[in-house]
């Protein structure tokens, strides 16, 4: 009995992995009908089921194996010719040979159930009528084959233990395995209803080749247990740890015999390891063969014309991977093909060739394995999604309308989106993209979606290599040493002693550094992991700039050593709980070091995916407006305050102690220099500051000065969309207001206070020089509209303003405000935005040569690419207050002659 | 540290108390003034300090993890689960790692001082007392009176298994 079982797993493992090839070889065999190599391994497959079926008795197993046997052995003496539907045929007998396969699998027995039989008969039938219906005249016909194949027979079945020549008929024979194939039957002889025309001919003639490769398979290819390797790995792992304390001890003593024994050892060691970590590696075209099978049946099904082609099968990847990306694999192939490629009378139409080509593509790229799934297929329709995401209540139709393109495409990794307009058996199976990602995430990975309407679609799936060794950077905190996966990884940032002082910001107990204009919240690995040891002020920062996907932090860490390959390690049961590791793992040196968990981390600190998204839902009571850190503080509790935090160069306290009042002017000790504190209230109509032992201040760094305003309390920093209305309050050092957290909040004009407190303190000796400019500004949002106005207008220029570029380019054509000398422009407005703006203004007679000054929140190279193509000159940050100035006095000062013209 | 990851057995100077049919071997070892007993089945291995990388945001009683020949385990300070006030600070050097559990996932006691293999007879071995002065008595499986001490003999799953309330109090702090 045992024997027998034993027979049995072997035989269900070696047909499974013959009908996953059985898959592949029908589609291209209805390419490329002729191929005589493809029937026979076909045939010889089904054959070999045939045969074990029988000997186990499986009835029904055996009786399909036999009909498609039946016609295969047409096709394969060319009695009759492939065609579609014989091949459909087929396919589905060998899906109910899986099914069967998979029922004795799990169950022992061939599955109960009637419609196998059904199949059987449907099969039968249809046998009958290929071989009467198409076949009669042939059955002489192939006289040749059949010698040519017996010839083969002779060494055929002694190499496949399974592989029964003898078919149905007499069962018994094979109880001692049919090793000894007795060759030469008719097929039909079992079946009931068989097709008796072309029996003779068939010849067993499966054996001719399939036991030569089954043969080299058996010697060159050993079936090992999985775990059997893991522990190889670690095995290989702990060596590694003893060389390199052989080596310490070999260098210790200094025995060069010693020495170079050790250093033979350390060779083969590596060499070990690499190997060992080769035979966990499976090629990618393991899954890929599944889906020549799967985008026929699916293109068939949907009527459509696909052409499957596939590149890079042979790159590897651990096999726990391959496990893993099977299904966002063909739930994406799906998409492709349902949602994707159109059908032929479409791609006629759109002057495409009718057949559509889906590629799946799979290539190493710095250590990580790409798999790309291309369609030249419609596209993505972004503003079907966009509907689609409104209708479902992802979005609302306010930010559907200013949803840039690149960004709604992306809205399908949302949950609970589907495109489909209805659930067809293809799609939509309630798996939806946002799946996909998780389970790419969960791997480490990442996916990308690139779409062009009318084009078609790329889905970039990046991966580790392997789950169990990934590449890590090495950082210390604490006296210890921390891994941080790569693939979270953006940049390190060193800073030194100066930029610690100007770029980095504390508000209340969280820091932020200014990373390029943006800002990039800041946590202290030693505080995250609640180390003790006080934070000593040290001199220099090391950053680690993290991403989480939608979100980048910097991790500040003690030091940064080096960039490892890691071998990952579980987490103990006590110790799993803690959300900021993800595993552990060995150091050179045998000590163990702690894998860092980055989203747990990022979660531990509340900067969470999920704030992001609440904040997008704040974000269409403020359309248009564009989001910004801001700064909240108060002096007497009953009045909230907002300053932009990025005005903002430094928060901190002083003892009322420190001021000192010096010529009617407070000003406290500050950075080695005198620095003005500004008291609000002398300046604006609002509540004085009660009297404290300690204030805060908010330090403002412009113009090469430090200045700064006496608050009671920092309240909070935010990042939201600001809607200022600026109808109740306005003017006297106040932008307007605006609801922030339920408050009326009122936000401060930092560049008209600093003035009315110094007159002198913005005094620019080239700006009153060039001075006397007419300046045309155009931006939406009224908070930047009037922070803008209110320091370029403080500057010494004449400023006209307008709510969007239409309007701006209406005061430029009606010529009732200018003439002007330069315009500074939003790039995002509604009705006509910045780049339209500049484009009209360069093709009008009048303005032809008008400097152009664009101002966005954040800039990117390709923003600024854009802009110049535009005919912009220059590109500055809305807040950069010192650099928008030099901007526009440059630009003055040399094309004021150009105006005169 | 390195070359010290010296391998006793655990079954250490049998013939001290050789093991006759009528009882039940312990590996004994001593942490503060206790002395403690875990059935010989359950330990897989005793060690000297092995370096132990210490864990930030565990409970307080993992002093951390370690690496026993490629594989990681947890590290238990036993005194501090066991309740035992901390006086062996100065004892660091020859602290040894005694490692139980089951063969996926053994985790190391720290501990003091390893003494003998034990064989008490079953007669002597009583089950725990209401109370033991200074230890947590829900560790406490039994104790056997041995002649000028009392052996308490721990239970190996409790340490095995995290503490429902640890983590709990772990995951709900800031």
């Amino acid at each position: 009995m045992g024997m027998e079982d034993d027979i049995l797993k072997d035989f269900l493992a070696e047909s499974k992995e013959n009908l996953e090839r059985l898959d592949q070889e029908f589609v291209e065999l209805e390419e490329n009908p002729q191929n005589e190599d493809l029937i026979k391994s076909i045939f010889r497959t089904i054959h070999t089921i045939k045969g074990t079926a029988g000997f186990f008795g499986f009835t029904t197993l055996e009786g399909i194996a036999h009909f498609a046997e039946d016609i295969l052995s047409k096709l394969r003496d060319k009695v009759i010719g492939v065609n579609e539907e014989i091949t459909t045929m087929l396919l589905k007998a060998v899906d109910h040979i899986k099914a069967i396969l998979a029922s004795l699998e799990s169950t022992g027995k061939e599955p109960d159930d009637i419609a196998y039989l059904d199949f059987i008969v449907d099969l039968r039938n249809f046998a009958e009528r290929v071989v009467k219906g198409r076949a009669l005249k042939t059955p002489q016909s192939p006289p040749a084959p059949a010698a040519e194949e017996k010839t083969e027979t002779v060494t055929g079945p002694a190499s496949e233990e399974t592989s029964q020549t003898s078919d149905g008929s007499d069962q018994p024979s094979r109880v001692d395995e049919g090793r000894q194939g007795s060759a030469m039957e008719t097929p039909p002889a079992s079946a009931p209803v068989s097709t008796a025309g072309p029996g003779p001919r068939q010849v067993n003639p499966p054996a001719a080749e399939p036991p030569a490769s089954a043969h080299q398979l058996t010697e060159t290819h050993v079936r090992v247990d999985v775990q059997l390797l893991d522990r190889l790995m670690n095995l290989a792992g702990e060596l590694v740890l003893s060389r390199n304390r052989l080596a310490q001890i070999a260098g210790t003593l200094n025995n060069p015999d010693l020495m170079a024994a050790n250093q033979r050892t350390s060779l083969i060691v590596t060499e070990l390891q690499e190997q060992i970590m080769k035979t966990r590696m499976q090629p990618v075209g393991n899954v890929f063969n599944k889906f020549p099978r799967i985008v026929r049946d699916l293109a068939k099904a949907a009527g459509k014309q696909i052409q499957l082609r596939i590149e890079g099968a042979e790159t590897e990847l651990d096999r726990s991977i391959i496990e893993v990306i099977k299904d966002p694999l063909t739930h994406m192939v799906r998409n492709s093909v349902d949602h994707g490629i159109e059908a032929p009378d479409i791609r006629i139409q759109k002057e495409k060739p009718p057949s559509g080509t889906l590629v799946m593509r799979a290539y190493h790229e710095g250590g990580q394995v790409i798999i790309e799934i291309q369609d030249d297929g419609a596209g993505i329709d972004p503003a079907r999604i966009r509907t689609k995401a409104v209708e479902k209540g992802i979005i609302t139709e306010a930010q559907a309308r200013t949803l840039p393109d690149r960004d709604a495409v992306q809205l399908v990794f949302h949950p609970g989106f589907s495109t489909a307009e209805e659930v067809t058996n293809i799609s939509g199976r309630g798996v939806g993209m946002d799946v996909v990602k998780t389970n790419i995430e969960r791997l480490g990975g990442t996916v990308e979606l690139l779409s062009e309407k009318g084009h078609g679609t790329t889905v970039k799936i990046k991966i580790p290599l392997t789950l169990a060794i990934i590449p890590a950077l090495i950082v210390r905190s604490g006296g210890q040493r921390y891994a941080i996966p790569q693939v979270n990884l953006v940049e390190l940032v060193h800073l030194g002693r100066e930029a610690l002082e100007w770029d980095v910001q504390t508000i209340g107990g969280s820091e932020f550094y200014r990373l390029r204009g943006e800002i990039l919240p800041l946590v202290r690995l030693e505080d995250v992991l609640g180390s003790p040891g006080g934070r000593d002020r040290r001199d220099d920062l090391s950053i680690v700039v993290l991403s989480t996907g939608d979100r980048q932090f910097g991790l500040v860490v003690d030091g940064i050593s080096d960039s490892e390959e890691i071998v990952v390690k579980p987490l103990g049961k006590h110790i799993k709980h803690i959300p900021c590791y993800a595993g552990t793992t060995l150091m050179g040196d045998g000590r163990v070091a702690l894998i860092l968990d980055v989203m747990g981390i990022a979660a531990s600190v509340n900067l969470k995916g999920e704030e992001r998204l609440r904040e997008a839902e704040e974000k269409d009571t403020a359309v248009g407006e564009e989001r910004q850190f801001i700064l909240l503080f108060s002096l007497d509790p009953a009045e909230v305050f907002a300053i932009p935090l990025a005005l903002v160069n430094r928060l901190d306290k002083i003892s009322a102690s420190q001021i000192e009042n010096i010529g009617g002017q407070e000003v406290i000790q500050y950075r080695g220099t005198s620095m003005p504190v500004i008291r609000l209230e002398h300046h604006l109509p609002i509540r004085p500051i009660p009297e404290m032992e300690e204030y805060h201040i908010v330090v403002f760094h412009m113009n090469k000065r430090d200045i700064a305003f006496l608050v009671g309390r920092i309240e909070d920093s935010l990042n939201l969309a600001v809607d200022v209305d600026d109808r109740v309050y306005k003017g006297g050092g106040i932008l307007g207001s605006a609801i922030v957290k339920d408050r009326t909040t009122l936000f401060l004009d930092v560049y008209q206070i600093i003035s009315r407190h110094d007159p002198g303190f913005f005094a620019m000796p080239a700006i009153t020089e060039a001075g006397r400019g007419r300046i045309l500004l155009a931006e939406d949002s009224t908070f930047y509209r009037n922070l803008l106005s209110s320091y370029v207008e403080a500057a010494g220029y004449e400023v006209v303003t307008a709510e969007d570029g239409l309007e701006a380019w209406e005061i430029i054509s009606e010529d009732t405000k200018g003439p002007f000398d330069l315009l500074v422009t939003d790039i995002d407005m509604p009705r006509m935005n910045g780049l339209e703006l500049a484009a009209k203004v360069r093709g009008s007679e009048r303005y032809r040569d008008l400097p152009i000054v664009a101002v966005t929140s954040l800039s990117s190279d390709d923003d600024k690419r854009r802009g110049i193509q535009a005919g912009i000159n220059d590109y500055q940050v809305k807040l950069d207050r010192d650099h928008i100035l030099g901007a526009i006095r440059d630009l003055l000062s040399g094309l004021s002659y150009k105006e005169a013209a | 540290m390195h070359g010290m990851e010296t391998h006793l057995p655990a079954s250490i100077e049998p013939d001290l108390k050789p093991s006759s049919g009528g009882g039940r071997q312990f590996v004994t070892f001593s942490v503060g003034r206790h002395s403690f007993g875990l059935p010989i089945e359950d330990v897989i291995e005793i060690n000297r300090s092995l370096d132990i990388t210490p864990v930030p945001m565990a409970p307080p009683h993992v002093a951390g993890v370690i690496n026993l020949r490629g594989h990681i385990l947890t590290s238990i300070h036993l005194a501090q689960r066991l309740g035992i006030p901390d006086t062996g600070e100065q004892k660091e050097g020859i602290l040894h790692n005694v490692v139980v559990g089951s063969r996926e996932e053994p985790v190391s006691l720290i501990v003091e001082t390893i003494g003998d293999v034990c064989t008490v007879p079953w007669e002597q071995i009583a089950p725990a007392p209401e109370r033991i002065e200074g230890i947590h008595r829900r560790f406490v499986k039994n104790v056997c009176k041995l002649p000028g001490r009392l052996l308490v003999i721990l239970d190996t799953k409790d340490f095995e298994e995290p503490d429902g309330e640890d983590m709990r109090r772990d995951l709900g702090a800031p």
